[in-house]
């Protein structure tokens, strides 16, 4: 036998020594593809929540730098003289629109930012630097009271840092898609402080689909990111309200019709926006002049009535308690009058910010329409037959469901997110009812959803990017780590050591995939040298393991993976040449998605 | 670490593999390495489970010009994994004299030779490892090289390698 001393054998020992940890490692965790997934998805959730906050932290300083206050935006526009209530909005306007005017000359990427966009049409890739410049302008047009809701670009974020984890480890553009996804539910359960609902607006809204392929991830990363923010905040339910519950079954009719009502009224709410966005975009004025204008009117409606500031948060919060500051002492119709005019302020307000640009979100919004909606509606009942909505502020919290559902068209995100922002379990029989006859009532009014006119139009200007690949070929990862059918052990343990697969592909010097050498096989005689110097790639070959044609369709493809406990299979030419390989999770998760638009074409 | 070895059984045993009557040959020719590989593929030729003789003898060849089939300076496993066998096929050999089987191996006097089907990669590691645990045993070396006999020879491998 040759001595220990010989250098070639110390390095092969230690070579197996390596790879004998490495493989009592992938006994114990045995990390399939998917359980890998769901880590980097708890990374896109963990670093979500980081982003969210950190812009969450921003605004509010941006908004104590114009306004000089540290309270809430409604807090600080109360007690600024009226014509700092003017101009601050305005000037918010001003600045967000020379952060996008000036962002434009460090951007050169032409892509969208629209993390929706990116998931549904493109390709999950969304450009750092355009991201930040419009997170940066979002910044200004928040943290001045604009009326938009900071939580829009909280999720932009936490998406676009689930891009970037995506692109750095060169993920498949269905794996990055994923990704994506789970950057979005972890800003909205970041946002809202609720991981189940973020799930499910991704899901639901989103992907359109709730299969455990991508909703596993996309709960993990919501779990990850509500905990983050839970854990670095102290954040309980966001809107913290008295238990509501169920006063008679007869509650249930005038439920029927707030229903109705907020189905019917919220098509006409997010048409007002777009209109909105004509008349600005009619004006033709520069951007940043029109967004000063739509600052502008904020400020005009603010001066009268500064609850339009902001997303409505607190406003919401104080309806659901029944402590309207200001008109709480009033009688009756006052109160009743006082809430239609702020609903009517708060639309047209949202509808000036909306129009002229300003970068943020219409969700907490919507759900300011349908609380006041709902209060509105359950006041007028109550004082007309008390036992008919026994209390007006349960009409608020259903109201929000409705509306939301109608406005997103996802009834089960609106009951689920409801209850996660209020904890009122007692509330779900009416909640649910109310939701399912909005989502039905917008419907039948118009087909178009907060966010699928967008997408359906983009989607429409760019239908090559939008399909999900067909073939192989389109789905395969080139250039898969390969040796020489020659390799020596050494060689192969070293490969396994650097890549983490269980085959590694073997082709002859034409390129030509002739097998695989399967650590299952070498695991057992790693402290054997004697054989490892012995043994060629050659030796120890599969050349009947399954190879895919990559001009085969994904269907085919998926059957090859039938019987084989293979993560991925090569792919090869006509030739015989090894041209990539096809991950069963990419598979599986294209095919997901190819279903998914076959049910919606 | 599990003892491979121990899940060969019937046939494809060393053991079994050896009981033929020509399985072991004590006197190969000290020629060269191609010569001892020619001399143990005759003893195999004729087995049922070696449906292309010639075949096989090329594929024996041709792997031990690629890279060195020795595992101690006295030690050489010629082998091969091959269409041209149905089953593992086992011979072994020592030679009276060193046998030069490459230029880093000149002094070899015990030989094994393997003939593998192409689909037994798992049996064929399991035969490889079990001669090569047998062959670090202290003393197998020196009395299969002492061995006055074939019989004697037998015994050595019979006691060292498992059923």
């Amino acid at each position: 036998m040759k001595t220990a001393a010989d250098p070639g054998e110390v390095f092969l020992r230690r070579v197996l020594r390596l790879l004998r940890w490495r493989l009592w490692l992938t006994d114990r965790l045995q990390l399939t593809d998917w359980q890998k997934t769901l880590l980097w998805a708890a990374l896109a959730g963990f670093l979500g929540a980081l982003a969210s906050l950190i812009f969450r932290a921003f605004s509010e300083g941006v908004h104590e730098f114009l306004t000089g206050s540290s309270a809430g935006v409604v807090e600080s526009m109360r007690y600024l003289p009226w014509w700092a209530c003017l101009t601050v909005p305005a000037a918010g306007g001003l600045l967000a629109g020379l952060v996008l005017q000036f962002g434009k000359k460090l951007t050169r990427e032409q892509s969208s930012t629209d993390y929706m966009e990116a998931i549904v049409i493109g390709s999950g890739q969304l450009p750092v630097r355009a991201s930040l410049v419009k997170s940066g302008a979002a910044l200004f047009s928040i943290g001045s009271g604009g009326s938009i809701g900071r939580e829009g670009p909280m999720v932009q974020l936490a998406a676009v840092v689930a891009s970037a984890i995506g692109r750095r480890r060169r993920f498949t553009p269905p794996q990055q898609r994923l990704l994506v996804a789970c950057g979005a539910a972890a800003g909205i359960a970041s946002a809202y402080n609720a991981p189940i609902a973020g799930s499910f607006f991704v899901a639901e809204i989103i992907l359109g689909s709730i299969a455990m392929e991508s909703l596993g991830p996309l709960a993990i990363a919501a779990v990850v990111a509500a905990l983050t923010v839970r854990v670095l905040t102290n954040a309980a339910q966001l809107y913290q309200v008295p238990a509501f519950r169920l006063g008679s079954p007869w509650e249930m009719g005038p439920y029927v019709l707030l229903g109705l009502l907020a189905g019917a009224m919220a098509p006409w709410f997010l048409r007002s926006l777009r209109n909105a966005e004509r008349v600005f975009v009619a004006t033709q004025l520069p951007l940043t002049l029109r967004l000063g204008l739509g600052g502008l009117l904020v400020g005009a409606i603010a001066v009268w009535r500064p609850e339009v500031c902001g997303n409505g948060y607190s406003v919401v919060v104080d309806i659901l308690n029944g402590s309207i500051r200001g008109i709480a002492v009033l009688g009756f119709r006052q109160i009743w009058l006082a809430v239609l005019v702020i609903l009517a302020c708060k639309w047209i307000a949202t509808a000036s910010s909306f129009g002229s640009g300003a970068p943020g979100g219409v969700f907490t919004p919507s759900l300011f329409m349908g609380a006041s909606l709902g209060y509105l509606f359950g006041t007028a009942v109550h004082n007309v037959w008390p036992a008919g909505a026994a209390d007006p502020r349960a009409f608020a919290l259903v109201g929000m469901g409705a509306f939301l559902s109608a406005a997103s068209r996802a009834p089960v995100m609106a009951v689920i997110m409801l209850f996660e922002m209020t904890l009122s379990y007692d509330i779900i029989l009416p909640l649910m009812l109310c939701s399912v006859l909005a989502y039905y009532t917008a419907k039948g009014i118009e087909e178009q959803s907060l966010y699928s006119e967008a997408l359906k139009r983009k989607a429409a200007e760019q239908p090559a990017t939008g399909l999900p690949p067909g073939r192989v070929a389109d789905l395969m990862k080139a250039d898969p780590p390969v040796l020489a059918d020659t390799a020596r052990f050494a060689e192969i343990a070293r490969m396994f050591l650097s890549v983490p697969v269980n085959h590694l592909y073997i082709v002859d010097a034409e390129r030509r995939f002739v097998g695989v050498v399967s650590l299952h096989d070498i695991k057992p005689y790693l402290g054997e040298p004697e054989v490892a110097e012995l043994m060629l790639a050659r030796d120890i070959l599969h050349e009947d393991f399954p190879r895919l044609a990559s001009d085969e369709t994904l269907s085919e493809a998926l059957g090859s993976f039938l019987g084989i406990a293979a993560e991925r299979l090569p792919v090869v030419d006509a030739d015989g040449r090894l041209l990539g390989s096809l991950a069963k999770g990419d598979l599986l998760l294209t095919l997901v998605e190819k279903r998914k638009m076959i049910a919606a074409a | 670490m599990p003892d491979a070895t121990r899940t060969v059984a019937g046939v494809n045993s060393p053991t079994a593999l050896i009981a033929r009557p020509d399985a072991v040959a004590l006197d190969l020719p000290t020629g060269s390495g191609e010569a001892v590989i020619r001399a143990l593929h005759a003893r195999l030729a004729a087995l049922p489970a070696v449906t292309d003789a010639a075949g096989f003898l090329d594929d024996l060849l041709e792997r031990a010009t690629v890279s060195s089939v020795c595992i101690a300076a006295d030690v050489a496993l010629p082998h091969a994994r091959t269409g041209a066998v149905s089953g593992i096929v086992l011979a072994v050999g020592r030679a009276p004299g060193p046998v030069a089987f490459d230029a880093n191996h000149p002094g070899v006097r015990l030989v094994f030779m393997i003939g593998t089907p192409k689909k037994q990669v798992t049996e064929y590691l399991q035969l490889v490892a079990g001669l090569s645990r047998l062959l670090k045993k202290d003393g197998v070396r020196a009395a299969l090289l002492a061995a006055p006999g074939e019989a004697d020879f037998r015994t050595v491998l019979a006691r060292g390698l498992p059923g």
